[in-house]
């Protein structure tokens, strides 16, 4: 029986725990036991963390090169001498940094020189290059939690915390407990009621929020930053920031995000592609060889049958994971590391503190300094510490700050993104959470509106089928106060959005009679 | 044999280390050393402020954990249900832990012919942060650099190492901290079994006048034959205790008993109010559940699994404002809720469970006249049980 203290990688919270190892029969066990003294989330953990035993029972990925199992160093030598026969411009390197370290990202940018190549993304690049540079900060840094519970004013812009970011929830309740008013920004009402006013917004006419500026005055403003945001609702919350005297605080789906933004930002500026666009890249053939660091870039991804499609037209995927993915099958080579429990090295929270993880293992990070520079775990870790400029670490520290400072920015123009939603049409809203990201659908359903419900005639274990273009996909429901032709789903489903996460579908009564014919059959 | 004894260690290293003279450290060590037990499952200390159970059968291991930690609220129950199953093991146990693992027995999760519980007095345990915030904000100290916590006579004792500042040593009465939102656990607070009469043994420096050695109480033929292990290795040494020091115990007891029982009702938010109002109460708490399971995760008497009626009669899609699996396990739990806190330890939203449970638990336990966790004969009075309990005999 082996404990091991860990953070859970469901998302920028970084919440503490420990990992219960034993052996059991031939194979090891893992237990989750809830971490007491962590400084952020003080034992506490939602659905994600509570069952990340399951999350850590996946098939674990093997090295390999061309389909045929190698011994680990043959599988880097192998990657390393095909790297070197692209030219930099055909190579690209992804991370989506969920599950890497600090130490890892540096390696990872350091390798990606190493091959001259520019198109390095953590998932978030465009952004930085769409909004005023003296904006960024928002973007680069979160806020303590601390913060949450002494605000006065919070609008929940577009966040349902409980599902979101279910460990923000009782920060905001703390607050709400101290008598600060909660105001939501959404599309339909929280279930759980956890604001004190609402403000409803129809899909079609985000716009209109602009006009109720005053509403942000003197305000946190809560809100989500994914590769899927829309720009022009980051620019929106952005305006509504700069022209109010609010702050912005924008919660991100990866771990490490904040450590990706701290040891690959000089690449942020100098990049040529972002995550979409190395994908469009991808699929003009113009970028022939991939290297994916610790990244399910299908499961991760809406449409991941689109991106596996698209990726198997590379001359070189190189994998590196603990576990295989749905594009394993289709990599050149795959480098096999460990588990992130295992892990030795540190993340960065999305409040700012330094954690340290509580594994022993170097395998990953080695892997990509046998490929590049060589160096020692030691001597990357304290150019870790040299950067963020801290000697000792410690968890009860917000180490890396943020400051507030003024920028001016134009008022955004709106532009409906939706498309396909007219006449009887309905709007699905994808409510995003840690399963999925993490490619693992938690709930089959979807929800809809009582007057969804009386349209198409549903009953009790009937299910819906959501029609977009081609993609066409059939869920349970649950029924929620929600506008009429609103739908929500927790899970991802094969709809793609155009932009953002808000998109315009069809949605029917499924044919139960065929499928239960089916089961009879 | 007698049932009361003054013990302690006969290694003295044992006993610096070690609380009250380091009965139960030298009591786990020699069971360990002559094959009594076949591991320990012992807190390691992390900091004041954190441990970590370690099941070990390496003796170096169990000293290196002696001395209290009432800043890691850890209840051991279920792991002594995932790792005891085939291994002989020998653990201290707050009243909590003995409790959930004398239910976790009645449910045949535990087999109690493997099992020695060398139990704890326990005035209550403090959460690590609070306890962090208390060193700060209560004694002026550096959190980080409070090294040693002890709790004695209605005190708390924190010691801090500053560099270059030497020790410093500050004790202050726990009523005085409680006053002002610090201190113990609500569920501590509120807890009236403070000596664990369903271990083995019952140990702690309640009753002890002198300050190396441990109020003993033996509980059980296995208490004893431990106990006898002990002395007869040549790691324990004991006497008699004295009558004034049973008394003591009683006292002492009694005192935190009813201090206890003032605590449910100073904490009671629900008592005073109108009905309509106590609906509203337990309907606001139990909305903001995520149904994250944690809470049936941790819960020491929950013996069921992934076919748990909790989770199969809840259904994600049903639109009730108070879960299925919520109402479930209030039902499931009122005879047989051992009030340890572990529930609302780890909620993520904060709802007060310890508080919930107890509404409905200790009004049902009083009419079925079953007090959860005291007499593994004693069966659990749901009718489920029964049956199971039936149809196995």
């Amino acid at each position: 029986m082996k404990v091991i203290s860990s953070i859970c990688p469901g998302c920028s919270i970084g919440c503490g725990l420990y990992l219960l190892e034993s052996e059991e029969g031939e194979g090891k066990r893992i237990k989750i036991l809830h971490r007491k003294n962590s400084a952020v989330n003080e034992g506490k953990l939602c659905e994600f963390g509570t069952h990340l035993h399951v999350y850590y029972g996946r098939e674990a990925l093997n090295n390999t090169a061309d389909g045929r199992e190698v011994e680990q160093n043959d599988a880097i030598e192998e990657a390393k001498k095909r790297l070197y026969g692209m030219k930099p411009e055909e190579l690209a390197f992804i991370a989506l940094p969920g599950t890497v370290t600090n130490e890892e990202i540096l390696s990872f940018a350091s390798l990606a020189s190493e091959f001259r190549c520019e198109n390095i993304s953590f998932g978030f690049e465009r952004f930085f290059r769409e909004i005023p540079e003296e904006a960024s900060y928002i973007i680069e840094r979160g806020l303590p939690f601390s913060e949450v519970e002494k605000a006065s004013r919070i609008i929940l812009f577009f966040v349902d915390p409980f599902v979101h970011y279910p460990l923000l929830a009782r920060r905001i309740l703390k607050a709400k407990k101290k008598g600060a008013k909660v105001v939501e920004v959404a599309f339909a009402k929280n279930e759980r009621g956890i604001a004190d006013e609402t403000v409803l917004v129809e899909p079609t006419a985000v716009a209109g929020i602009k006009e109720k500026k005053e509403i942000f005055e003197n305000s946190l403003i809560i809100g989500e930053l994914t590769p899927y945001t829309n720009l022009q609702f980051l620019e929106l919350m952005m305006w509504l920031n700069a022209s109010t005297a609010s702050r912005l605080f924008l919660l991100k789906p990866f771990l490490n995000v904040t450590g990706a933004f701290l040891f690959g930002c000089g690449y942020f500026s100098k990049r040529k592609k972002d995550l979409f666009e190395i994908i469009d890249g991808i699929e003009r053939e113009e970028i022939r060889a991939l290297y994916l660091l610790e990244t399910d870039l299908a499961g991760a991804m809406l449409g991941g049958e689109e991106v596996t499609k698209t990726i198997s037209k590379l001359d070189l995927l190189i994998e590196q994971n603990a576990y295989r993915t749905v594009l394993s099958d289709t990599a050149t080579i795959t480098l096999r590391s460990e588990p992130f429990f295992m892990k030795k090295g540190t993340i960065v929270n999305i409040e700012g503190r330094v954690l340290e993880l509580g594994g022993e293992s170097e395998k990953g990070l080695q892997v990509m300094e046998n490929m590049g520079k060589g160096r020692s775990y030691e001597e990357v870790h304290e150019e870790v510490k040299k950067r963020l400029g801290l000697p000792t670490l410690n968890e009860f520290v917000i180490a890396i700050k943020r400051e507030e400072r003024s920028f001016d920015m134009a008022e955004p123009k709106i532009e409906s993104e939706i498309e396909g939603a007219e006449g009887e049409g309905y709007f699905l809203w994808y409510k995003t959470n840690p399963f999925f990201w993490c490619g693992v659908r938690n709930k089959n359903f979807v929800e809809i509106s009582p007057a969804a419900l009386r349209k198409l005639g549903l009953f009790r274990g009937d299910e819906v089928e959501i029609v977009q273009g081609e993609r066409r996909e059939k869920m349970g429901f649950k029924i929620s106060e929600l506008p009429p032709n609103l739908i929500l789903a927790e899970s991802k489903l094969s709809i793609k959005p155009f932009k953002g996460l808000l998109t315009g579908v069809e949605m029917r009564r499924a044919d139960i009679k065929n499928k239960k014919i089916e089961k009879f059959l | 044999m007698p049932r009361y004894y003054l013990a302690w260690a006969k290694d003295e290293r044992i006993r610096e280390k070690g609380a009250n003279g380091g009965f139960v450290t030298a009591t786990l060590v020699s069971a360990l050393e002559t094959g009594f037990i076949d591991a320990a499952l012992v807190v390691e200390k992390k900091s004041v402020y954190e441990g970590i159970p370690v099941l070990t059968s390496n003796p170096e291991v169990v000293k290196e954990c002696a001395g209290s930690l009432h800043g890691a609220p850890i209840n051991l129950t279920k792991y002594v249900v995932d790792y005891g199953a085939k291994k002989r093991i020998g653990l201290p146990t707050k009243p909590c832990d003995a409790r959930g693992i004398i239910e976790q027995a009645k449910r045949r999760q535990v087999n109690l012919d493997n099992i020695v519980m060398i139990g704890l007095n326990c005035g209550g345990t403090l959460h690590p942060l609070r306890m962090r915030e208390m060193a700060a904000d209560f004694f002026g100290f550096d959190p980080d650099a409070v090294v040693k916590e002890e709790i004695k006579e209605g005190k708390i004792c924190l010691v801090s190492k500053e560099e270059g500042m030497g020790e410093k040593e500050k004790w202050v009465k726990i009523d005085a901290l409680e006053q002002k939102g610090y201190g113990r656990r609500d569920a501590c607070k509120s807890c009236v079994t403070k000596i664990p009469t369903s271990a083995d043994l019952a140990c702690g420096n309640w009753g002890s006048n002198d300050t190396q050695k441990t109020f003993v109480e033996v509980l059980t033929e296995k208490g004893e034959a431990i106990l006898k292990n002990a002395i007869e290795s040549g790691y324990v040494e004991i006497e008699e205790a004295p009558g004034e020091g049973i008394e003591k115990r009683k006292q002492i007891e009694a005192g935190m008993q009813r201090l206890a029982e003032d605590w449910k009702e100073r904490m009671d938010e629900v008592s005073a109010l109108s009905r309509s109002e106590r609906l509203e109460f337990y309907v606001d708490a139990l909305k903001n559940c995520i149904g994250c399971g944690a809470c049936k995760e941790v819960c020491p008497v929950c013996a069921c699994e992934a076919g748990a009626k909790c989770l199969d009669m809840n259904d994600a899609r049903d639109s009730y404002v108070v879960s299925m699996y919520n109402m479930l396990r209030i039902f499931h739990l009122m005879d047989s809720c051992i009030g340890c806190g572990e529930c609302e330890d780890v909620c993520p939203v904060d709802i007060p469970l310890t508080l919930i449970h107890r509404r409905f638990s200790e009004r049902m336990q009083r009419h079925l006249g079953y007090t959860p966790g005291m007499d593994v004969k004693e069966r659990p009075p749901l009718y489920e049980t029964e049956l199971r309990w039936s149809a196995e005999e």
